[in-house]
């Protein structure tokens, strides 16, 4: 009788929590933040890796 | 309800009634038999002594049936080869006063209330075996027991003149719905009582017997 | 009700509560409790079997070395059980045989001078409150019907009383075989006792020993029970069946809001530019122009359509807030091969490349992107698209995982319980369950 209840209550928690990711835009595509980009950015793109702490750089394959 | 006393025409105690249509009783004082006739009391016969008594119930003990109350008036003591039982006569409340005389069987604790009900043909002894069935009353029961009982003694008041019988066999039926019949051949003629099993609780009984160490 | 005062001195008189006798066999005390209904009694030292109706006569005997076991409840106990006060008169020792093990259990009978008889079992700590029934059930097989309730055959044997203590109302016999057959409905046992042509029924129901030892006031703690018992409750199996009723409301639920999702979704494209990529050894990163992302707090789609024969591309991402300066950082690799072998035409990878970001505020955004790829590939053409507010499906699927993992969990449980109760049975169910171990 328990188990059913304990269930049910955490069902409609993944439920909430799923309707509430669906319409916030959860996703799962891992994207790292960057604060405090500056404007200067725009005339020299180059200069984002300078300030992109944990660049990490391709190094082929998946 | 009950008659005006009576005197025990053998040692003159007063004998009381309960039920107006009581045929026999007996005297609590002497022991005596007696049987109502239109005049008077007349004394039959005697009630040898009684086995001590191990049932909870007692001539005077109330109780209700499918919602009708009733009291023990009397009972018909038999034995059997596991012992004996008592047959409570009991007299139901009913508005009209047509059917008041039933059966409280009481044995090894279990408790069943019948009537006496009329029904042809009823199977003659020899032609009845264990796992036998009949249907009376739109239900079906099965024989469950065949037991060859003595008769032990009588007390109290009973609807009809019963005593110092010998041989009675008794054949007991029972259905899926836990409904309760007896053919009854003690005399030459088969009887019928139907009814169901009953729960001690069920019964709601009062005024039971006090045992002695037991609440 | 009526006037007349109860019958005086007229009733026989009740047995008094107990009598002291004594073993016509070794002189023992016998305590008789049962009031003149015991029709065997068992002497407590002697171990003889003595007909309570023919003056103790003896009947025969039980050997000394079955007597190795001790009523639990010790004859004399009283306890409130049930709505009425039972006194533990009678103990007997049954057992059976299967497979060359012998198993026995113990049986303890209750008497009650206005309730009659009820005994206890127990049998490996399982204990069962069992009483004669009065309706007639019906045997049918693998199966039995009592009071409209349907019982399912769990196992018939032989037993036989290999030992006795105190007094029954009924003659036991030393090594007295009964052919018993129980058939179950957890929490209840039906059980029939047949010897020649007369069948007894009992019904059973599965109680806690702790609740027997609170009753009657008894010393310690109950034996713990071991293993699955044949009625023994599961109470897990009803609440299999709830939880998967709730897993329907709540995949229902799911659903629905996924369905929401789907046609609620705006989709709309904020941004679309075509760019080619050459590997050399100048600045590859550029910015894209601002676009809005307007309306709430969303999903954002960032698409990548790349011309690819035979060759990859990695873009670096970065989607840039212009008024607040946070950034979103992401890497996407396209790549797609394709040829033929023996088995004809092969493709691996795709042209196509989604990228979902989670959360993005509203404001005006542009794009860094840096490219990557082999030096010496030429000129690679690649479309990037932006949309926001699209549905993502991965989050429902881990929704419905979720929900669907306890359920089955809960019902392997449940089924590994069954399986024990019936793997002790005539009839095991499960596949490789095998006999009675």
């Amino acid at each position: 009788m328990i188990w059913s209840r304990l269930y049910l209550i955490y069902g409609i928690g993944v439920v909430l929590l799923l309707g509430a990711g669906a319409y916030k835009g959860w996703s799962f595509t891992s994207v790292n933040e960057v604060k405090n980009v500056p404007r200067s950015i725009r005339d020299n793109p180059g200069s984002y890796r300078a300030i992109y702490s944990s660049y990490h750089h391709y190094t082929g394959g998946k | 309800m009950s008659q005006p006393a009576a005197l025990c025409p053998s040692c003159r105690a007063p004998i009381v009634f309960r039920w107006s249509s009581s045929v026999q009783t007996t005297c609590s004082h002497c022991k005596s038999i007696l049987i109502r006739t239109d005049v008077n009391l007349e004394r039959v016969g005697v009630v040898s002594d009684l086995p001590p008594d191990s049932s909870p119930i007692q001539i005077g003990t109330s109780g209700t049936y499918e919602n009708r109350a009733f009291t023990v008036a009397g009972r018909i003591i038999y034995d059997y080869d596991e012992g004996s039982w008592n047959e409570w006569h009991i007299v139901l409340n009913t508005a009209s006063s047509a059917v008041g005389s039933a059966w409280l069987s009481d044995a090894q604790s279990q408790y069943a209330v019948t009537l006496a009900v009329r029904a042809a043909p009823l199977p003659a002894l020899a032609a009845v075996q264990l796992g036998d069935r009949f249907t009376w009353s739109k239900t079906e029961f099965v024989v469950t027991a065949i037991t060859e009982a003595r008769y032990r003694g009588v007390e109290g008041e009973l609807p009809f003149q019963y005593w110092d019988k010998q041989e009675a066999t008794f054949v007991d039926l029972r259905s899926t719905g836990g409904d309760f019949a007896t053919l009854d051949y003690s005399d030459a003629e088969p009887l019928l009582y139907l009814g169901k099993m009953v729960d001690f609780d069920a019964l709601r009984l009062k005024n039971l017997r006090a045992f002695e160490g037991w609440s | 009700m009526s006037a007349a005062p109860p019958n005086p001195g007229g009733t026989p008189p009740s047995e008094p509560q107990v009598q002291t006798l004594a073993c016509p066999s070794c002189g023992a005390p016998l305590t008789v409790r049962s009031m003149g209904r015991a029709v065997t009694i068992v002497c407590g030292h002697c171990h003889s079997v003595l007909d309570a109706k023919d003056q103790l006569s003896v009947l025969e005997r039980f050997a000394a070395a079955t007597s190795k076991d001790t009523p639990l409840i010790p004859l004399g106990s009283r306890g409130k059980w049930r709505g009425a006060v039972y006194e533990a008169i009678g103990f007997q020792v049954r057992s059976m045989e299967a497979d060359g093990i012998v198993y026995s259990w113990r049986e303890y009978l209750l008497f009650s001078p206005y309730k009659g008889y009820r005994y206890l079992t127990e049998y490996n700590g399982h204990w069962n409150d069992c009483s004669v029934v009065t309706a007639l059930p019906e045997a049918q097989g693998t199966s039995a019907k009592y009071l409209g309730k349907t019982y399912k055959h769990f196992q018939t044997c032989t037993a036989r009383t290999t030992f006795a203590l105190g007094e029954f109302p009924w003659q036991v016999k030393v090594d007295d075989a009964i052919r018993v057959t129980d058939y179950v409905a957890p929490p209840y046992v039906l059980s029939s006792e047949t010897t020649g042509s007369e069948t007894t029924w009992t019904l059973g129901e599965y109680v806690h020993g702790a609740d027997i030892w609170k009753a009657f006031g008894l010393p310690g703690a109950a034996p713990k029970p071991v293993g699955v018992y044949e009625n023994q409750p599961s109470g897990l199996r009803d609440s299999a069946s709830r939880i998967w009723i709730a897993f329907l409301g709540l995949a229902t639920a799911l659903f629905v809001i996924f369905t929401l999702n789907q046609i609620f979704s705006q989709q709309e494209r904020v941004f679309q530019e075509y760019y080619r990529f050459s590997a050399s050894g100048t600045e590859a990163s550029f910015v894209t122009p601002e676009f809005e992302l307007k309306g709430r707090t969303s999903s954002v789609e960032v698409r990548t359509d790349a011309d690819l024969s035979n060759q990859w591309i990695y873009l670096n991402y970065a989607l840039i807030d212009e008024d607040t300066g946070q950034a979103y950082d992401f890497g996407r690799e396209v790549s797609y091969y394709t040829g033929v072998d023996s088995d004809g035409r092969w493709t691996e990878g795709s042209r196509h490349d989604s990228a979902v970001l989670p959360s993005i505020p509203p404001g005006r955004y542009y794009l860094r992107i840096e490219p990557e790829s082999d030096a010496n590939l030429g000129l690679l053409g690649y479309t990037v698209t932006v949309t926001r507010d699209v549905p993502v499906t991965e989050i429902y699927l881990l929704a419905f995982a979720a929900l669907l993992l306890p359920a089955l969990l809960f019902s392997w449980r449940s089924h590994n319980f069954e399986q024990m109760r019936w793997a002790e049975s005539d009839q095991p169910k499960s596949i490789g369950g095998g006999g009675d171990e």
